[in-house]
């Protein structure tokens, strides 16, 4: 298992758009995939828990894979994340 | 007459034609064959997955890829796989139809996203419910409303417009939109003005007093709908709707032009924004750049202050957005007047005369000031950023300021941060000691923006919020207008740009006197642009140098203004 923290940098941040592009690339792996905040899990690889999570611009988040292919999706997620997610 | 909220402008005349998406009636029936049943809500899934793939694509190819997006939103929805898996276990656990399963789901996830605190989130139960519907109708084999195929000046009538009905909309037929529902920022309203048909949303009970066939006039302008008018109302709006529309096809024309005076005098027309998003506005009316950029909804409604990174991802979106023109962000303009319970500012007496803007900004350099002088600095090597110092009252404010920017730039050659070394700090001059000493500060600053609406505040002397000495807040005083007109020619003296942030601006009796003043720059909101961008490419510097004269030769706000009236006809 792997974990990293991040700060979530999109202005507006986890809503529809930005999020459907996470959610794309995180179902490309075997690994699960979760973020943690605040104590409570949220599954990458579904767009609706991410935008319950309600993650704001600025907020830490863990971002947790375990599995497989756990470096890479950490790797390929973590670059997502920090190029701002499209916006 | 009806009235509601002003959705989309332009006035809409047509016949009504009401759409209603059939009731749905939802019943929780077992089924014997669970498996089976979980195929058949597969394949209608699959099946509004194609439907809302094509939609996406029409709309991308008929109005653009943003409004695109809602439907895109909704094909992910439709992906996730804890939604659709949750459907199929509550089919094959409860053994019941996917109709009633679909109802469960959607109508639960609708409500979380409903009691969420925040108006983006709020927005997506509408999504849920959208989804739901037009997958119970593909199960159930139930048409949706057609309304691709309405006949030419059809009035569309609706209690509220789902994303997807909109989507569909042939902005050819359908002249108007009347809903029960809806605010000025749903989708719906969103789409309306992407594609110009004019609307107007939320009309209390319209439904109600509507039929098929009735003549309908709406002003998406003004929230205005009537039914059946009298002939002499309906006269009056085909004249307005053809002044409109003429005015529109008028002012199109200015798109790409230059902004020049017709004896060569050429200024630049640029606008006030608020947020990053903005800039889509400001680049459709074809604005110049931004001449105000404001910081402060980077600090309202939240808990902490933004940090450097995302203050600088927001200026970097904004100064790529703008590829290449120019924006000139203010640094962070608020004081005690504005609920900010995170920076613990103790409530001033008199705001406007108080702790705030660079005052404040200046004395918290370590938490406030520097983090955003370093988020502008860095975000200045994606474009043409300029920053502007608000409410400055005497020269060291902007030395300190200065000094501060000089430092951090020091700070990020030994990172090897990349920042635009010339970057321009400006002042917005907006007080009377500012306006007094404008040559002390054009020797210092590297350009001025005019606040007039703080500019006519200070002067004057006056709140504008209150009634009973608001008569004395105009921009047309001989005291205010001798005020701008110094500003002016200090900065002209020093060979630096002088621009106007303010609501004068923009306003047509003002600009006449700006331009005759020497004025380099006019800020205002996008929509403004190209009205003003006909005036002053009309006018020729010549005329108006004696226009100015004798409107500087009155002695009253009153008698300047009547004036101009008269001259702008």
């Amino acid at each position: 298992m792997v974990r990293r923290e991040l700060i979530i940098k999109n202005i507006s941040g986890l809503h529809l758009r930005p999020t459907g592009i996470l959610c794309n690339e995180a179902i490309k792996y075997r690994s699960e995939i979760r973020f943690e905040k605040d104590g409570s899990f949220t599954n990458v690889k579904s767009v609706l828990s991410v935008l319950g999570a309600c993650i704001k611009c600025g907020d830490r988040v863990e971002l947790i894979c375990q599995g497989p292919d756990e470096e890479d999706a950490m790797n390929a997620l973590t670059a997502l994340i920090e190029s701002g997610l499209g916006e | 007459m009806f009235k509601g909220v002003n959705a989309s402008s332009g006035i809409g005349i047509g016949k009504a034609v009401i759409v209603e998406e059939t009731e749905l009636v939802i019943q929780r029936e077992t089924v014997a064959d669970s498996v089976a049943e979980v195929e058949r809500f597969k394949s209608a899934l699959e099946q509004t997955m194609q439907e809302t793939e094509a939609m996406a694509a029409d709309l991308a190819q008929r109005i653009g890829e943003k409004e695109a997006e809602i439907m895109n939103g909704h094909l992910m929805l439709l992906m996730d796989p804890m939604l659709t898996g949750e459907v199929e276990t509550s089919i094959s656990s409860e053994q019941i139809c996917g109709e009633y399963a679909i109802e469960q789901v959607f109508t639960m996830y609708a409500g979380v996203f409903a009691a969420m605190d925040d108006e983006l989130m709020q927005q997506r139960a509408t999504d849920m419910l959208d989804l739901k519907t037009r997958l119970q109708k593909t199960m159930m084999g139930v048409a949706s409303a057609n309304i691709a195929d309405l006949p030419a000046g059809t009035i569309l009538v609706a209690r509220d417009l789902t994303p997807s009905m909109t989507a569909g909309i042939n902005p050819e037929h359908v002249t108007g939109i009347v809903t029960e529902l809806g605010g000025k920022t749903s989708h719906s309203a969103i789409l309306a003005r992407a594609l110009e048909i004019p609307a107007v949303v939320a009309v209390g009970g319209f439904l109600d007093n509507v039929k098929n066939g009735d003549e309908i006039v709406l002003d998406g302008s003004t929230g205005a709908v009537y039914v059946n008018p009298d002939a002499s109302v309906a006269d009056e709006y085909r004249q307005k709707r053809e002044a409109f529309l003429k005015e529109k096809k008028e002012l199109e024309q200015y798109i790409g032009k230059p902004t020049v005076t017709k004896d060569g005098v050429s200024v630049e027309l640029v606008a006030n924004i608020g947020r990053p998003e903005d800039v889509e506005k400001v680049l459709q009316y074809d604005g110049e750049g931004v001449g105000l950029f404001r910081t402060e909804f980077l600090f309202m409604d939240r808990n902490a202050m933004p940090t450097e990174e995302e203050q600088f991802e927001a200026y970097k979106t904004v100064a790529e957005m703008l590829e290449g023109k120019p924006v000139i962000i203010r640094t962070l303009d608020i004081g005690g007047d504005k609920e900010i319970p995170y920076m613990g500012l103790a409530k001033d007496e008199n705001p406007f005369l108080g702790y705030r803007a660079i005052r404040l900004c200046l004395d918290r350099k370590e938490d406030i000031y520097r983090p955003q002088l370093r988020a502008l600095l860095r975000a200045s090597a994606y474009g043409k950023i300029r920053i502007m110092i608000p409410m400055v009252t005497c020269i060291d404010e902007l030395r300190e300021a200065k000094a501060l920017i000089a430092e951090i730039k020091g700070e990020l050659d030994g990172l090897g941060v990349a920042y635009d070394k010339d970057i321009q700090v400006g002042v917005m001059m907006e007080t009377a000691a500012a306006s007094l000493v404008a040559d002390l500060f054009a020797k210092e600053a590297d350009f001025f923006s005019i606040g007039t609406n703080d500019l006519t505040q200070y002067t004057m002397a006056v709140d504008r919020g209150n009634d009973k000495v608001s008569y004395l807040y105009s921009t047309f005083n001989p005291a205010v207008l001798r005020s701008i007109r110094h500003i002016i020619a200090c900065g002209r003296a020093e060979g630096i740009m002088v621009g106007m942030c303010g609501e004068a601006a923009s306003d047509p009796m003002m600009i006449p006197l700006l331009l005759a003043f020497g004025l380099n720059e006019f800020s205002m909101s996008a929509s403004a642009i190209l009205k003003s961008r006909k005036m002053i490419t009309g006018y020729s510097m010549e005329e108006l140098q004696a226009v100015a004269e004798k409107a500087m030769s009155f002695a009253t706000a009153g008698e300047v203004e009547a004036y101009m009236k008269e001259f702008v006809g």
